[in-house]
């Protein structure tokens, strides 16, 4: 019968590690890394603004973008203001 | 000083008359409280997000001006009142933004319709393999079909 190898770190958190590297690079703010996004950051540049929204049209939570919440409060701001404008749906029913 | 933009979305049937007059308008309103007009820029026809007063299209326009820090709350209710009452016909929305007076005036704006051309079918189909569906190739089925049909009138015969 083989031994048991004695595991010096618990498998609870290799496991938690392995999911960890498994979804690739870590998360980072496209903001905060290239200072020539904020100046597009605008509410009337649409097409920049149509990558942090859903299918739906919903805003991405910064969990899923990776922004900072400093960069993510801007961002919110400048697409609610393309929603009034209508360049962006409130709410789309087919995308 | 103060800069500001006023971006409006406009009705798609605006003439081009009813256009200049909006212009010169704002640009009075502007330059009679010693404001100055830096620039106005119409950027076209756009499909809009999401219908507006049942219209499926727009026309955006937007204006950039500077003015005085003493006047410019009443310019600012004084463009209110022209895109919210006076032109209230043509404009369906408007939004005043202030800007960094020391930001360049550059900006990113979506393509219009006008800017992208327009298409045909065969091009599309063309680009995605799919040439059996064409005109031409369509015109020859029905070709075929019909020169099908005056065979069987001819063996009927």
């Amino acid at each position: 019968m083989a031994r048991k190898v004695k595991l010096k770190i618990s498998t609870r958190l290799l496991r938690k590690k392995a999911r960890r590297s498994s979804f690739g690079t870590a998360k980072h703010c496209r903001f905060c890394s290239n200072k020539d996004n904020v100046a597009l950051l605008d509410y009337k540049n649409a097409s920049l603004l149509r990558n942090f929204l859903t299918e739906r049209g919903k805003i991405l939570a910064s969990r899923i973008s990776g922004n900072c919440s400093l960069h993510q409060r801007a961002l919110t701001t400048e697409i609610k203001k393309s929603r009034v404008m209508v360049l962006l749906p409130y709410a789309a029913s087919t995308y | 000083m103060h800069r500001y933009e006023v971006l409006l979305l406009t009705i798609p049937e605006i003439t081009a008359d009813e256009a200049s007059s909006l212009e010169s308008h704002l640009a009075k309103v502007v330059s009679d409280l010693k404001g100055s007009v830096l620039s106005f820029d119409r950027w076209g026809k756009y499909f809009l997000a999401y219908p507006v007063r049942k219209n499926d299209y727009g026309i955006y326009f937007l204006m950039r001006f500077e003015c005085d820090v003493e006047n410019c709350k009443t310019i600012l209710d004084a463009l209110k009142t022209t895109c919210a009452v006076k032109y209230s016909e043509l404009i369906m929305r408007h939004i005043i933004v202030k800007l960094d007076a020391h930001a360049p005036l550059e900006y990113q704006r979506p393509e219009s319709l006008e800017e992208t051309p327009s298409r045909d079918v065969d091009s599309f189909l063309k680009e995605n393999k799919m040439t059996g569906l064409m005109a031409s190739s369509r015109g020859n089925r029905q070709k075929d079909e019909s020169m099908a049909e005056s065979m069987t009138q001819e063996e009927r015969l």
